[in-house]
């Protein structure tokens, strides 16, 4: 991009009319889509800061500015710590877990199984789902008396585990998890198998010649070799944790009372249904600027496995 | 080692791999299987539970239909307008990918192609996109949808998602021209043609598994696209399909046969497609959200 930009430049000072065409032709194939996307994209990003420095219930012709209010109104609101804490625990165990399942079964498959190809197009599948599909699978396999879950629970004769699991407080949020995970553990797999093929085979000999065992290839050798591609998709999921809507939404819309409430579904209440329209702006800026500074560290942690 | 094994007769190489292998072999398939049951028998179980009757479900919630009721689809399919909701999804997703994927090559390719003044500010304009997550800005846009005229015609779902859509396509649609052969088009350029053409004709079809990937990517997530509609498109005419299934299983909660039909009726199509074009969905899927 430097090289380019400079070369236009040095072009535009020796006052060539081939380069200031070529210029023109540039805006003309890049201007179209910036200007769509400067105005349904970065102006209500702008918009939105300002939103969430105001009190407005959306519908009022005066948005009442008050400054810093809604983001003091932060520490008083026991709700915001519970929903951030919902997407804490979404995030460690919606990252770790589907990543370390992906990885057992790529380092499975990997180390010379028939059939990848199957395997691949089945864990995968439940990616291409919708959210709201996914939501009604599960609902069904926690129903309280006909689902799955307590169906198989009784069977093995483990009866008295079986409840409402995503009625009971103390249940819903990890049942909501693991109905994310399940959706999720494919897409690791792919993406780490895909790593898997870019591991160079004579490190793993090399150490097998020097007597490591399975495990301790795994750890020493394989692991750092796909270091790469376990701090990007460690990060994209840890991203997505803090942007999590649909599955709880539809599954519980947050409860019971508040047990599975996380940031997006408590803005959206707020915002939408409760027309605290600066409130939930503010709580849309908080999400923002958590998941800026996830990318951020992300992008600099890429950085430096660069070098 | 399999060098060996392909000179030695097979029933010798049997005999000759100590126990512990096919130990080894067995709890890898059995894992592998395992995994890929979880993924298919929720799947499975929604399909059967779809075609019984809710007596035959409360006798027996995990056995297959006596006999398959596939009268429910029906029932499901008129009584949740699936018809128009699909309807809906096919008008919104078709611009989204399309206009989407065009605005992304054209710009893509106008920054792997001309150096112009304040095209590096332009670029990183575009690259804050992929890190802005849409419930930054699903508030005030729809306040400024509103004021347009959107909300309540298809466009509310249409040019948001469009908008949304193009850092991530021009960032990919970008390194895919860049990994082209610069010469190419210079040629073109020299042979007479101008540089519309030399987009159109030479580079533009070259860049075609690109394309399909980026259209993949673009089209699962406009067609799975829920909170964005759920936002933009609340009158009921304009639902498109998740949403209307949304809506349909919370007017119906107790009739399970008829949830697990619309929500078969939502998937099944889907898991075709997906199986038939596996490779393309996967590389598409990926690469978008990996961003690159």
């Amino acid at each position: 991009m430097q090289a380019t930009s400079g070369s236009a430049l040095r072009a535009r000072t020796r006052g060539n009319a081939s380069a200031l065409r070529t210029a023109a032709m540039g805006y003309a194939f890049v201007l179209p889509a910036f200007a769509l996307y400067l105005f349904f994209v970065i102006y209500p990003f702008f918009v939105s800061i300002y939103y969430s420095l105001t009190k407005w219930d959306g519908a009022q012709p005066v948005k009442q500015f008050v400054g810093l209010a809604n983001y003091a109104r932060f520490l008083s609101d026991r709700l915001v710590w519970q929903s951030l804490q919902h997407n804490v625990v979404w995030i460690i165990l919606g990252t770790i877990t589907p990543i370390a399942i992906g990885l057992f079964l790529g380092i499975l498959l990997w180390s010379g199984a028939r059939g990848i190809v199957f395997y691949r197009t089945v864990y995968f599948l439940p990616v291409v789902l919708s959210e709201v599909v996914i939501a009604i699978i599960w609902n069904w396999i926690y129903h309280p008396l006909m689902g799955a879950l307590n169906l198989l629970l009784k069977g093995v004769g483990l009866g008295s585990l079986a409840r409402g699991w995503l009625g009971d407080p103390g249940t819903a949020l990890p049942a909501l998890i693991v109905a994310a995970i399940w959706s999720y553990y494919g897409f690791c797999f792919v993406v780490i198998m895909a790593g898997l093929q870019n591991v160079n085979l004579e490190l793993v000999e090399a150490a097998t010649i020097d007597g490591a065992n399975g495990w301790q290839r795994v750890v020493h050798v394989i692991i750092p070799e796909l270091r790469h591609v376990l701090t990007m998709i460690t990060a994209v999921t840890l991203i997505g944790g803090f942007n999590v809507f649909g599955i709880v939404f539809v599954m519980t819309q947050g409860g019971p009372g508040t047990a599975t409430q996380v940031i997006a579904t408590y803005m959206y209440r707020k915002a939408f249904q409760e027309s605290e329209v600066g409130y939930g702006s503010a709580l849309a800026v908080l999400m923002t600027a958590l998941s800026l500074v996830a990318s951020y560290i992300f992008i600099r942690l890429r950085e430096r496995g660069e070098q | 080692m399999t060098v060996r094994t392909r000179t030695v007769p097979k029933r010798r190489s049997l005999t000759r791999r100590p126990l512990g292998f096919w130990l080894t072999k067995l709890v890898q398939y059995t894992v592998l299987i395992t995994f890929a049951l979880v993924c298919i028998v929720p799947l499975f179980w929604v399909v059967s539970t779809s075609l019984k009757t809710t007596g035959e479900i409360a006798r027996n919630p995990l056995g297959l239909p006596p006999s398959p009721h596939w009268e429910n689809y029906r029932q499901a399919w008129v009584q949740g307008r699936f018809g128009k909701y699909l309807r809906n999804s096919i008008y919104v997703t078709l611009p989204i990918v399309l206009v989407g994927l065009a605005l992304a090559c054209v710009a893509g390719y106008g920054f792997a192609r001309f150096g112009f003044p304040g095209s590096g500010v332009i670029f990183y304009t575009f690259l804050l996109g992929l890190m802005i997550p849409f419930q930054s800005i699903m508030i005030p846009l729809f306040y400024i949808l509103k004021d347009i005229g959107f909300i309540g015609t298809y466009w509310a779902m249409i040019v948001p998602s469009i908008a949304l859509n193009l850092p991530f396509g021009i960032f990919f649609m970008r390194a895919f021209f860049l990994g082209l052969p610069r010469d190419l088009a210079d040629a073109a350029l020299i042979d007479g043609c101008n540089e519309f053409d030399v987009f159109w004709r030479v580079m533009l079809p070259l860049a075609g598994p690109g394309v399909s990937s980026l259209g993949v990517f673009q089209f699962m997530g406009a067609w799975n696209s829920f909170l964005l509609p759920l936002i933009y498109m609340q009158k009921e005419e304009l639902r498109p399909l998740v949403l209307g299934l949304m809506f349909y299983r919370t007017r119906y909660t107790q009739n399970y046969p008829l949830i697990m039909a619309g929500a078969g009726i939502v998937m099944v199509p889907i898991i075709i497609v997906y199986v038939i074009f596996q490779r393309k969905f996967i590389q598409g899927l990926t690469a978008g959200a990996l961003r690159g």
